[in-house]
């Protein structure tokens, strides 16, 4: 399709970001409730904004997009989808506010925390990991150490971890589990092995 | 005038509870997706069941924390569980707005479909007919994964709903299957449920 209009490959992309962006709050969320980890609550936090800007962005783009009338219908349908993706972000930032909000473990949220012994961890791939260049899917990683990850940072950006997601050199994996798991998970991301003593 | 089911309350672990809240919240967004995307007024339909269920759950869980009060100090902690419970009602709000988008035919721009038809793998909802083989099965047997890279991510059996099915579930007639997939397993796993094949 040689013909797209760059505005509307903008727009594409656009949607596809606010979506990821919206799926990831979500995870991130319940996921910081489940494990009271602020850290992950404010990583939440921090999106939220992002998600703001980045909506208003895409409604301006679609509205400004010189659409032809037989065409509304196709258009309210991504305006509808971006409100979606919004309103999905502000949920999930209710969610953290209520990890946020509590000044020490919140004492109801006590209960649901006491049974929950995993932990979050994060940790950096480096150049010479064994994962570089492979997919989540090749690399197993929770049948290797029983973690799970919940999340990709690269640089900036927040990826959801797909199964055909690419790990790169410098990538950040946060990953909930066991606390045995973790070592496994350094060893791996670090490329070095670990001598126990 | 519209009469609305009764809600009794049940008595459940809050964590329990909110675990299968997150579960929920992930397959209705990634169904309603799919909907919009393929056009399929299917799993829109599955989109709006889960709704009523979710309802259902944040009404349960509001139940428990109201019960769990004795005092003030409880009540200010306990607030949070009933934000958690709103959150998780308006994400799943959120995916039944997407499934409205199919059903009412507003539908989404071609271009996006395209977009998203590469990275996305397929959902489909395969009802199981008496005549299929796979009546009486165990999930794990079939080993869906492993032959025809299809995933069985939930169980619907009448109202109630199987989330991430364990292996030793037994397929039972009529029982809807959500599947995930490349695009020829999941026609595979239609043709199966239906006994067509």
């Amino acid at each position: 399709m040689g013909t797209v209009p760059k505005l509307f490959k903008k727009i594409v992309d656009m949607l596809v970001e606010l979506k990821d962006t919206s799926e990831l709050m979500m995870d991130l969320a319940y996921s910081s409730l489940l494990l009271n980890s602020r850290e992950l609550a404010e990583e939440v936090q921090s999106l939220e904004e992002r998600m703001d800007n980045l909506h208003t962005e895409f409604e301006l783009l679609v509205l400004s997009s010189g659409f032809k009338p037989e065409e509304s219908k196709d258009f309210l349908g991504l305006i509808r989808l971006g409100v979606v993706t919004e309103k999905i972000a502000d949920s999930a930032a209710q969610i953290a506010q209520v990890v946020l909000r509590g000044l020490e473990p919140h004492p109801v949220l006590k209960l649901v925390i006491e049974e929950a012994e995993e932990t979050v961890t994060r940790v950096q791939v480096s150049k010479k990991s064994s994962l570089v260049g492979k997919s989540l899917r090749d690399i197993q990683i929770h049948e290797e150490t029983g973690m799970w990850v919940l999340a990709i940072r690269r640089g900036e950006k927040w990826i959801r971890p797909k199964p055909d997601v690419l790990i790169k050199a410098g990538d950040v994996l946060i990953a909930s589990g066991y606390a045995e798991g973790e070592e496994d998970l350094v060893r791996l991301a670090s490329g070095e092995h670990i001598l126990r003593g | 005038m519209v009469v609305l089911k009764k809600i009794e309350y049940r008595p459940r672990p809050v964590r329990d509870l909110l675990v299968e809240m997150k579960d929920l919240s992930e397959l209705m967004i990634d169904l309603a997706y799919s909907a919009a995307l393929f056009h399929n007024r299917e799993l829109a339909e599955e989109v709006l069941e889960l709704e009523e269920h979710v309802d259902t759950l944040a009404y349960i869980l509001d139940m428990n924390a109201m019960l769990a009060a004795r005092d003030a100090e409880d009540a200010e902690a306990l607030v949070g569980v009933s934000v958690v419970a709103s959150a998780a009602d308006k994400i799943s709000d959120a995916a039944a707005d997407i499934a409205v988008i199919v059903l009412r035919e507003i539908g989404v721009h071609p271009i996006v479909r395209e977009a998203f038809e590469k990275v996305e793998e397929r959902l489909t909802r395969a009802e199981v007919k008496s005549n299929s083989i796979l009546v009486g099965q165990k999930l794990g047997e079939l080993e869906l994964t492993a032959r025809i890279g299809v995933d069985v991510i939930a169980i619907r059996r009448g109202k109630e709903w199987i989330i991430n099915p364990k292996e030793d579930e037994i397929i039972e007639k009529g029982d809807v299957l959500i599947a995930r997939g490349a695009p020829m397993g999941i026609e595979e796993v239609k043709k199966l449920a239906e006994g067509t094949s």
